[in-house]
């Protein structure tokens, strides 16, 4: 039985139960504790341009939908290409809602957490419904019914009149108790929005990964035939893993069509799902701080190519469109640079970096 | 000696303070005007030279005063084509305090309709869809919309076409901003303009367009008019003069004439076609350095002076971008002229203010430019070109098309 709560050093697990917890010791409380909110405290502390706050509010709706893709792909080892597509479906719920009812319906600027909600829904039921071949197909069958999924998705968008043929359906502002959040609080209102967002469901997952349903996925992800033979349903388990993926997915969706105030198809197309699973191998398949890391990661890199090729187009002739090649050159050697030389991902540092510190004063 | 030097540093401090506050007085306003456009990424062949023409008249305001001590500085952000980004540039211009916005995309400018009517900024962008101006008070367009063109280009054809109506192929990018105009024209033969369409294509990737050809042959159609970019329209006709079915003069029998709008041609279309290009009759509301004029010689000049080359200083797109800063430096020394400060909102007044006796004509576009509360389309007159030679040239007088009245 542990004696020092505060360090892992010297203590044993006793039971099953106890290896379980989601804090370890007190220093892991404290510390997540003092996180999260030092998260919610610096945006009040330092002022943000209107520009550096949609930047970050990017990354954390990013987190959500890596988050999803982190179950499916992650711990229940489906590979998805289509996951901005699940994206793309919960956007699209809210954009129609608005078509449907009027951009000033009270529900969608005042009852928008339910539209979030609902718009989770819909995409955990439409990636439920995708994920029905995973029953039959694995591996590299199984990532080209997703791509499908991708493509049927993007061409359905992009010439059904419904879906205004792929060109941006609006979005209104939403109230808060203070008022209508106006274009100066905007991006600060959402940040807050998206960062609970990312609180609750952190915990959720980890809440998740503690339970059979969880360690179900990843009993499959390792062996579906031995999970098979432990009582476990590996064909409903992946079907499963799709729903929640689709369900991150979709919130993710709402709150980037309610950041963006409004849905159009360019944000998610096949480059955007191949952009969220390279956030998740950056980050760290299967672990939940590698939906963190990956995205800031890959969006950092993003934006700092993004200034560079800038950079190279005002100084290049327009004939030499080298400029243009620099964005997808660094974003696939990152990548492959990622699989060669640290596949467990950035999350694998930050394991590492805890483990020095959880064995202290002990050497690493 | 302690006050003498108390003197002496009084003197120096005073001569400091008023050299200061001498060039204070002298140093001039700075407005800031601000581009958001594709320079890298998808459609950049338009969008660099654009972005070159946009900084180089900006330069050249500076340079020459021709606002006086005043001056522009003007934010050129590469947006890669993407909405995303494009949002996330105007947030920053609007933290930055810009008067006037110039957008690029038909995608962001609809994306940011919205965006633009809140923060009552002008916008000026390089898309000319009829959608922009729907539901939309700051939207401007410089030149006439695609719809606009693309009916002209069938008026054209309605108005020359021997023997009865003209059987008519639309080739369309798949997307809103190859759609719109489809509509637009179909209102325009329902209003009586002597055209049938028989087929509208929106185009894929193809390489080769052999059977899309053979079909619309089959189909007797005998001109294909081209909404989209250059490289699908370059692959059309070459593999149409492949094919032997390129008209080499204007409705020939038998062959398909192929024409275009805006972005469907210029010095582009004829480095990826070659001679295929050949007789393509296109129109655009710039006038071309191919056809010598004071606008394009200014334009020319410019490009020597801040080291362009050949084929960005010949390029249509560095003349749009030379445009629309024009507009914007235009607007910004009316607002000056008429003794109000430039603001948003004095710009937006101006910009609607220039119309009849205080049109604007820039040199470089086929007509003067000209805006009110109930027209935002700039220059009104479309000029027809050939592509003969190598270069286009100029085929008749500017003209108004006349059926973009008749379905408004």
């Amino acid at each position: 039985m542990a004696t020092n709560r505060w360090l892992a050093t010297g203590n044993f697990f006793s039971t099953y139960k106890e290896e379980q917890r989601i804090f370890l010791t007190n220093i892991d409380r404290l510390t997540i504790w003092s996180l999260i909110a030092a998260l919610y405290a610096w945006p009040l502390i330092f002022q943000m341009s209107n520009k550096n706050m949609l930047v970050i509010d990017s990354i954390l709706v990013a987190v959500v939908a890596v988050i999803g893709l982190n179950m499916v792909t992650g711990f229940a080892g489906l590979i998805s290409i289509g996951h901005a597509a699940f994206v793309g479906v919960g956007a699209y719920t809210a954009a129609l809602l608005a078509a449907s009812w009027g951009e000033s319906h009270a529900i969608l600027t005042h009852a928008w957490p339910l539209v979030i909600l609902f718009s989770g829904l819909v995409g955990a039921v439409i990636g439920g419904f995708v994920g029905l071949p995973a029953m039959r197909l694995k591996h590299l069958y199984l990532a080209i019914a997703t791509l499908s999924f991708q493509m049927i998705f993007t061409w359905t968008i992009n010439f059904m009149t419904l879906f205004n043929q792929g060109q941006t359906m609006p979005l209104p502002r939403v109230f808060w108790l203070t008022g209508k959040v106006v274009r100066k609080d905007h991006y600060f209102f959402w940040y807050f929005v998206i960062l609970t967002v990312i609180v609750m469901s952190g915990f959720a997952v980890r809440n998740l990964m503690r339970t059979r349903y969880g360690r179900c996925l990843i009993a499959v992800r390792d062996n579906d035939r031995a999970a098979d033979a432990m009582g476990m349903h590996p064909g409903f388990t992946k079907v499963y893993a799709f729903a929640l993926a689709g369900f991150f997915a979709g919130m993710a969706g709402a709150m980037h069509a309610y950041l963006f105030r409004g849905a159009g198809i360019e944000s998610f197309s096949l480059h955007q799902s191949i952009s969220y699973l390279a956030m998740a191998i950056v980050g760290g398949l299967g672990t939940l701080s590698g939906s963190f890391f990956g995205p800031a990661a890959i969006q950092f890199l993003d934006l700092q190519v993004e200034n560079l090729s800038a950079w190279a187009g005002t100084i290049l002739g327009s004939s030499m469109n080298l400029a243009t090649a620099l964005r997808p050159l660094t974003f696939g050697l990152v990548i492959v640079l990622f699989l060669i030389f640290e596949p467990r991902g950035i999350a694998n540092w930050w394991r590492i970096t805890r483990s020095y510190f959880k064995l202290w004063p002990f050497r690493y | 000696m302690r006050n003498r030097r108390v003197i002496i540093a009084t003197i120096v401090g005073a001569v400091f303070a008023c050299v200061a506050m001498t060039g204070s007085a002298f140093a001039g306003n700075t407005y800031k005007l601000a581009i958001s456009l594709a320079i890298t990424g998808p459609t950049s062949d338009a969008g660099n030279p654009y972005s070159k023409g946009v900084g180089d008249y900006v330069k050249y305001v500076n340079d020459n005063k021709i606002l006086g001590d005043d001056k522009v500085d003007c934010m050129i952000r590469d947006d890669a084509y993407k909405t995303d980004v494009t949002k996330r540039n105007f947030e920053e211009f609007l933290d930055e305090g810009i008067v006037l916005y110039m957008n690029y995309s038909t995608g962001s400018t609809l994306a940011l309709k919205k965006d633009f009517d809140e923060e009552k900024i002008a916008v000026l962008p390089a898309s000319y869809h009829a959608g922009n101006l729907l539901d939309s008070n700051y939207i401007l367009l410089p030149i006439p919309s695609y719809s606009s063109q693309v009916i002209g280009l069938a008026e054209y054809v309605a108005n020359n076409h021997k023997d009865g109506k003209a059987k008519v192929a639309m080739f369309i990018h798949p997307s809103a901003f190859g759609r719109g105009p489809v509509e637009d024209l179909e209102k325009a033969i329902a209003a009586g303009l002597n055209i049938e369409i028989v087929e509208v294509v929106e185009h894929g990737k193809d390489l080769d367009n052999t059977a899309m050809i053979k079909r619309l042959q089959s189909k007797g159609v005998q001109y294909v008019v081209c909404h989209t970019v250059q490289s699908p329209v370059a692959t059309f006709i070459k593999d149409a003069k492949r094919l032997g079915v390129s008209a080499s003069n204007f409705g020939e029998a038998g062959k398909m004439t192929f024409l275009g709008a805006h972005y469907t041609g210029g010095n582009d279309l004829i480095a990826l076609a070659g001679d295929a290009a050949e007789n393509f009759f296109w129109t655009t509301g710039f006038m071309l350095t191919s056809v010598p004029g004071e606008g394009t010689d200014f334009q020319l000049k410019l490009a020597k002076t801040y080291g362009r080359d050949d084929k960005l200083a010949n390029s249509h797109n560095y003349t749009s971008g030379i445009m629309v800063a024009q507009v914007a430096v235009e607007t910004i020394r009316r607002a000056l002229a008429n003794g109000k400060a430039v603001t948003k909102a004095s710009l937006y007044e101006e910009l609607l203010a220039m119309n009849g006796d205080n049109s604007y004509d820039p040199k470089t576009t086929t007509g003067p430019v000209t805006f009110s509360k109930t027209d935002h389309e700039g220059v009104d007159k479309l000029q027809l070109y050939r592509a003969s030679g190598g270069v286009f040239k100029g085929e008749g007088a500017a003209f108004v098309p006349e059926y973009v009245s008749k379905i408004k």
